[in-house]
């Protein structure tokens, strides 16, 4: 923990001096390997207006291994489970060395766009999806105006 | 290590065939037997096992002589373990007269020191030129710098990286499963022991290294001080600045490198070579896609069959396209070619002057004969390949040149035969106490729904969590599954004092053996030939 890697330190100082538009990263300035992070739902999503909080972790063997990312706001969809645990291939199997923080968000951005309930993590919600899309995309609606806007 | 892990399924599949004493089966057992999928799983595992039966058996059964030899045998196989250890930890040490081209043989640490790449073979590429040494990385660059400034930069690096690479030496004590057990097996004073080993090992590493770069760091001083005996494997200036002038970022560790990077295969991508050797394949891990994912146990019997039967191993796809089987060539530098395998030393590189650099004045003149060695040396063998012959189209992952993950990690294919026996071990081991509580309890009511509810309990038990109740048992069946989880108990008490007596006889072996240390010591040849 002593010394923090190079590729950390200039990945977090190139998030905060080239952000990405919709999505913000800030260390925590106890742990420099964990981020607070908010992700704005894609406009045309069921997400859209809702701003998310996640939190973001790099492990010791980043960037080796993903970074792990968790929703802390509540959200209705199937690839993201109650604790907020995500269900996406590049933060498990597909993880590459040359995927950064940055990326790594936008593709959880993206996953907001296009909810795959085919591949579930939260199987009640998989089930709604599958069996009345629209009822599914309204509860989803709900769920971020209640949770995830902010007043 | 197959061995070992082979010696560890047989102890446990011979006690429970054995001692257990499984009845013989009636037949309306027998009859579900051939119907499940898992007793072929049995029998295969049983063919590994059983035969070394008589030869090991579970302990006190066999004489003092035989178990002696065995215990020969075994340390022998240890002893050579320890040595390969050794030698790989040795070759990760940055030794600066080991030097090719201005790089060298081992990285730099920005990693932590679990490395676990064939380093003799690593060794070997970068010596004949077909993978980039391991170089010094700068952890900053601005074209602003001058020559000057980047040279005070370069002369304050150290060979390596030894706080970060070894940090884990300092924070031991980890969370580890062990310590948190209530009856330690044998197994568990075995891995207490291998690890403090290893601890040993990694401290003499950490401070051999400290050493080479306090002598690095001295001979560096000796060098600037006394322009008579140079120290010729330390990079002379000339050669710092033709491999530093122009560095190029490596994608993955944002560090900065001399431009002759590994190339990937696919999408020509440079990585560096500490990256390099970083990339493995993921454990070996069951198909995906097949109904694994669906973590319900109402389709049960399907998912057994997938999960439990293959695990497979994928080639380590590349970090930046995602091709399959990830490979780099490499291209030396047509301008350099010095140390290991050069007749130019480090040392003793004096470059071409272009225009450029007129501000750089060279301050041993009285070289020109081997600077102008070392203009002519790139002509020998393996740097034909010039930068202007650079590639540019992809490589097909056997063509020549094309070094890729598997060549560096031989042993995946052991990995995989071995992660899979375990599975079959433990999945025998399920089979076994499954069997034995179906025959105890030879009630007639066998529905699906009471076996599989049975097998996961045995698997559960058979991994030492013994005797806690699976949340969805707590129905109609209560009582029975009572039965089972105390029978289950018991096995895991009678394992446990099994693995404390063959303890307690190792111990008192290796007692004995310590005393007659000489004695067989001078024996040691015969029972090798």
């Amino acid at each position: 923990m002593a010394t923090l890697p190079k590729r950390i330190i200039k990945e977090t100082e190139r998030l905060v001096s080239d952000p990405v538009p919709g999505i913000t990263a800030s260390p925590s300035e106890e742990n420099l390997r964990y981020f607070e992070v908010t992700i704005d739902g894609p406009s045309l999503s069921p997400y859209a207006n809702g701003k998310f909080q996640l939190e973001l972790y790099l492990p010791d063997d980043y960037p080796m291994c993903a970074p792990k990312v968790r929703f802390l706001t509540k959200i209705y969809h199937p690839n993201i489970d109650k604790l907020g645990r995500i269900c996406l291939d590049v933060l498990k199997d597909n993880w590459s060395p040359a995927l950064q923080i940055r990326t790594i968000l936008l593709s959880i951005q993206a996953l907001l766009g296009a909810p795959n309930p085919d591949d579930p993590l939260a199987n009640d919600v998989a089930q709604d999806w599958k069996q009345d899309e629209q009822k599914a995309i309204q509860v989803a609606k709900e769920w971020t105006e209640k949770y995830a806007v902010q007043k | 290590m197959g061995n070992v892990s082979a010696k560890e399924s047989r102890s446990r599949s011979s006690t429970f065939s054995s001692s257990n004493g499984i009845p013989p089966p009636s037949g309306d057992i027998t009859g579900f037997i051939t119907r499940s999928s898992i007793p072929r799983r049995y029998t295969t595992s049983t063919i590994g096992g059983g035969n070394s039966l008589g030869s090991s058996g579970s302990g006190g059964l066999l004489t003092g002589h035989s178990n002696s030899l065995l215990d020969f045998k075994k340390s022998k196989r240890q002893e050579e373990k320890d040595r390969i250890q050794e030698a790989h930890y040795q070759n990760l040490i940055v030794r600066y007269n080991e030097n090719v081209d201005g790089g060298y043989l081992a990285p730099y640490g920005t990693y932590k020191s679990n490395l676990d790449y064939n380093t003799e073979v690593v060794r070997n590429f970068i010596l004949n030129r077909q993978l980039s040494p391991f170089y010094t990385p700068l952890q900053d660059f601005d074209e602003s710098w001058t020559q000057n400034e980047l040279l005070i930069i370069l002369n304050q690096l150290p060979l390596h990286a030894i706080d970060v690479a070894y940090s884990d030496l300092d924070e031991d004590a980890e969370d580890d499963i062990d310590n948190h057990k209530i009856h330690k097996s044998s197994n568990y004073y075995k891995r207490q022991e291998q690890k403090q080993k290893l601890k040993n090992l990694l401290l003499k590493i950490k401070n051999l290294q400290k050493e080479e770069d306090l002598r690095y760091l001295t001979d560096k001083q000796n060098n600037s001080t006394n322009e008579d005996s140079k120290n010729p494997h330390l990079s002379s200036n000339d050669l710092l600045l033709q491999l530093y002038g122009k560095p190029l970022e490596c994608p993955i560790c944002f560090l900065y490198y001399p431009a002759n990077l590994n190339i990937s295969r696919c999408c020509l991508q440079p990585i560096c070579t500490e990256c390099f050797v970083q990339i493995k394949r993921l454990d070996p891990h069951p198909p995906h896609d097949e109904s694994s994912n669906t973590t319900n146990d109402n389709e049960g019997e399907e998912k057994e069959k997938v999960v439990l039967h293959t695990l497979i191993s994928e080639a380590a796809s590349c970090p930046y396209c995602a091709s399959p089987d990830f490979g780099v060539t490499y291209d030396p530098p047509f301008n350099i070619f010095t140390g290991m395998g050069s007749k130019t030393k480090a040392g003793d590189y004096i470059r071409l002057k272009s225009k450029d650099d007129s501000d750089y004045e060279s301050d041993d003149d009285d070289n020109d004969n081997e600077a102008r060695n070392t203009i002519s040396s790139p002509s020998t063998p393996s740097s034909t390949t010039s930068s202007a012959a650079r590639r540019r189209s992809s490589l097909a992952a056997n063509a020549p040149g094309v070094i890729t993950i598997d060549m560096i990690r031989p042993d995946w294919e052991q990995r995989l035969s071995s992660a899979r026996s375990k599975l079959e071990r433990k999945a025998a081991t399920a089979t076994a106490i499954h069997a034995s509580n179906l025959l105890l309890n030879g009630d007639e009511d066998n529905n699906g729904n009471r076996r599989r509810r049975q097998t996961e309990s045995s698997v559960s038990g058979s991994s030492t969590n013994g005797s806690r109740r699976r949340g969805n048992s707590a129905n109609s069946h209560l009582i029975h599954l009572q039965t089972v989880e105390d029978r289950m108990l018991e096995e895991a008490l009678r394992l446990s004092i099994i693995d404390e007596e063959e303890r307690k006889r190792k111990v008192e072996a290796e007692e004995k053996k310590k005393k007659p240390l000489q004695h067989s010591q001078q024996q040691e040849p015969q029972v090798t030939s």
